[in-house]
């Protein structure tokens, strides 16, 4: 019988120890059909990207409809005869617009790049390990996310188009036929690629949270772990425990859709003139059981941006982390009271007063944690003298989007503001900053700091600063001005606003605001542009270009399969910084202490 | 212990802990179908319908099923191979006759006019029976793993008891939902 027990002391060297001796596996098997870790995790970031400009192609549609809402944009009635059919957009396209923008930027783009992708590629390096725990399992979770992106971007071409019942998919909207044209097939398509995507979300985090139990290095225990991984284990916890009832909803919209039942559909309903023959079911038990996995699914998405930019600060301000252990400890605390904190979406859904006040309570709750990260952010960098590279500037751009989007978070939180503010664009200025712009940022950031030890070569910093700003700041004004444009009431979701006289003075705000993302999707250019000549022409990277201290900087760039060709024997924690060692004025985690 | 048997422990040990993992997440999945049963429940237009008699005995089948994996399980231990190989045979023909019964189960309800969309109950009934019974396909394929491993010459015990550890996790964790999703529809 086993002796070991998980999660407890990491292992002696025998169990991560050198890497066997295998044949060379062929191209196919090396770069295609990969168990390798590092290649999985590319193949998630490449595809995450390409996702992303899918995601952006939409934003742009939808920048162009609330920036221009009457202008004919004749090239694009060419390319979209049906949803443009005049050159300006119809009601319907633009729902199925705005659902398939959201639905790809959180579930394949962020999920993708920053989670599975970066996850992969990190975790076992970081841990130092060979490679996940469960390395077929991890190459089939690949295939499977793959499959459900295809069958996502897929759902465009069915009859009906897309999707068009938002991201969070409320029935009746979302289960009924007739209800809207991307009600018809394009809904059903979504349902199953988000099953396929939450199949794999489930593997993939399974073998996270089993990489770091059970195959941590020697001399690795968890209060030495970089904060990256403890951002990457608790967002896996979460996955693994929010995503099911989301599989459970779906099943049961599927058949409320296609085989008569009425969990979600109330009696009486109307649509298309008709009565449906529906009896007693509850659209806001979708609400829940959708917002049950929502919530979570948010700390799934910004743990790791936090965890990452925490990574990256050190690195530059050659200093500590400031406050790891209660930084871990928040991490902890933040999974848990994520996952009773979902009814803050239902404010307005009539719920009782006292429901209300839990919601509002525990979700306060969670921000002190969360400020404490932040605050223990902003601390590491007190009294460094930065180093500004591209990657640390995108992490200041992490902690300055956490901060301004978190301060909206606690307008939201509360009920009574919630109800004025719910479902206008102060929310739509809340998430982006929050989940797109902190997973963003911290993307990007992630992508420039790990980039040479993905590719053995270092991206253009000048490029990259440029990118930076390209970035930053138009983000920053679009999402900041949505806040205040939420503020005059405007609601999210409408396709123009030109029929509400109170709105017309927001006209020239949209304008502004379409401009800043036209900029900000053309800085994109310069990011793409970036990578492809660095990955072929890109100055060569040594094995530590950073003067780094996690586990991954101790092997060469890229790594070799297998990773470590020694056991690596962890002496240290992972911010080391600020001593003198032959290396210089760090230490990375292998090398012995002076004590020892 | 030297390094090879350290890796299996390793192995063993991953094992055991991904499937801890998967079964946490179908349970947060019998979690949601349960807390929307009870939410669901409060509806005015709930009206329970008939569950054949023949669940009763799919139950005791599903625990036979269970007993019998046991004994093979403890036989093997004991290295007496032709009882570990019967049991095993037992318990994978009890898991196809639960699968039978509980087809059997759904075309009675069929027969008597009990659709899915019937009412929110049969809704319920057949979604939560269904989504088990697809868990039990899977828990099957696993038992004829292990009962393949049990019917093959030159066996490791101790790999042997790993695999099968398993497996009786797995079958007796859907027994168990099983009880409790039975219990669930039959008096609430």
């Amino acid at each position: 019988m086993s002796t070991h027990v998980l999660g407890g002391p990491p292992r002696s060297p025998h169990n991560v120890g050198p890497a066997p001796v295998e044949h060379e596996p062929g191209f196919i098997r090396r770069y295609v059909f990969s168990t390798d870790h590092k290649i999985i995790g590319i193949q998630y970031i490449l595809t995450g990207l390409v996702m992303a400009i899918a995601g952006a192609a939409l934003a742009t549609l939808i920048r162009l409809q609330l920036g221009w809402p009457e202008h004919h944009w004749l090239w694009l009635s060419r390319l979209l005869p049906v949803g443009m059919p005049s050159g300006v957009m119809t009601p319907e396209f633009y729902l199925a617009v705005v659902t398939m923008h959201g639905t790809i930027m959180v579930f394949f783009f962020v999920s993708f790049v920053l989670v599975s992708g970066f996850g992969n590629y990190l975790v076992p390096l970081q841990v130092g390990a060979r490679d996940m725990a469960f390395p077929f399992l991890n190459m089939l979770s690949y295939w499977i996310a793959l499959l459900s992106a295809v069958t996502m971007l897929a759902s465009f071409l069915v009859e009906g188009g897309a999707a068009a019942a938002g991201w969070t998919a409320y029935p009746p909207l979302s289960a009924v036929a007739a209800a809207v044209p991307g009600s018809q097939m394009g809904q059903t398509v979504w349902l199953l690629s988000m099953a396929l995507f939450i199949a794999s979300f489930t593997m993939s985090g399974l073998n996270i949270v089993a990489t770091v139990f059970s195959v941590r290095a020697p001399g690795l225990s968890m209060m030495r772990l970089p904060l990256t991984v403890w951002s990457y284990f608790i967002a896996s916890i979460l996955g693994l425990l929010a995503f099911p009832p989301l599989t459970a909803a779906a099943v049961m919209l599927l058949l409320d859709r296609h085989f008569g039942t009425s969990f979600f559909l109330p009696s009486g309903l109307i649509i298309a003139n008709k009565v449906l023959p529906n009896t007693g079911g509850s659209p806001l038990l979708w609400q829940h059981l959708f917002w049950f996995l929502g919530h979570p699914e948010v700390y799934v998405l910004i743990l790791p941006a936090l965890g990452i930019a925490c990574d990256i600060l050190p690195a530059f301000t050659r200093k500590p982390v400031f406050g790891y252990r209660i930084s871990v400890w928040c991490l902890v605390a933040v999974g848990c009271l994520s996952m009773i904190v979902w009814g803050h979406h239902m404010f307005v859904s009539g719920m009782s007063p006292f429901s209300g006040e839990y919601f509002s309570l525990v979700t306060l709750t969670i921000t002190v944690p969360m400020t404490i990260f932040g605050v223990n952010m902003l601390a590491s960098l007190w009294g460094a003298k930065l180093q500004l590279t591209t990657a640390m500037l995108f992490s200041l751009g992490v902690i300055a989007l956490f901060g301004s989007g978190g301060l909206g978070g606690l307008f939201l939180g509360n009920a009574t503001a919630d109800m004025q503010l719910h479902d206008t664009y102060f929310v739509v200025g809340h998430f982006h900053m929050m989940i797109g712009g902190v997973t963003l940022l911290a993307t990007f950031g992630a992508i420039y700091f790990w980039f040479p030890k993905m590719f053995g070569r270092m991206m253009n910093e000048t490029l990259g600063k440029l990118h930076f700003w390209f970035t930053f700041a138009p983000f920053f004004l679009i999402f900041f001005m949505q806040h205040f444009l939420g503020l005059q009431g405007a609601p999210r979701r409408y396709y123009a606003f030109t029929a509400f006289d109170y709105l017309q003075k927001t006209r020239g705000q949209n304008l502004v605001i379409s401009i800043a993302a036209m900029v900000l999707i053309s800085g994109q250019f310069l990011f793409l542009v970036n990578f492809v000549w660095s990955l072929f022409r890109g100055h060569r990277a040594a094995a530590n270009p950073w003067h780094a201290t996690t586990l991954e900087w101790t092997v060469a760039s890229p790594p070799p399969h297998g990773n470590f060709d020694a056991v690596p024997v962890v002496q240290r924690w992972a911010y080391e910084y600020g001593v003198q060692t032959i290396d210089g004025d760090f230490a990375v985690q292998t090398v012995p202490s002076v004590s020892a | 212990m030297n390094a090879l048997a350290d890796d299996i422990t390793l192995r063993e040990d991953q094992m055991r802990l991904g499937l801890w993992m998967f079964l946490a997440t179908v349970t947060m999945l019998f979690a949601a179908f349960t807390s929307a049963y009870i939410v669901r429940r409060s509806g005015s237009d709930w009206r329970h319908v008939a569950l054949p008699p023949i669940l009763w005995l799919n139950t005791l089948v599903l625990g036979a099923s269970s007993v019998t994996l046991e004994i093979a399980s403890r036989a093997g231990l004991e290295r007496r191979w032709r009882a570990a190989g019967g049991g095993f045979a037992a318990a994978l023909v009890l898991g196809f006759g639960f699968l039978a019964g509980q087809i059997g189960a759904w075309r009675q309800m069929v027969a008597e006019g009990v659709y899915l969309p019937s009412s929110p109950h049969s809704s319920f009934f057949y979604m939560m029976t269904g989504a088990h019974a697809l868990h039990v396909v899977a828990a099957l394929a696993v038992l004829l793993w292990s009962a393949a491993a049990t019917w093959s010459a030159g066996r490791d015990v101790r790999a042997w008891d790993a695999q099968v550890g398993l497996c009786r996790t797995f079958w007796h964790y859907l027994g168990g939902v099983w009880v409790f999703l039975f219990a669930l529809v039959s008096l609430y």
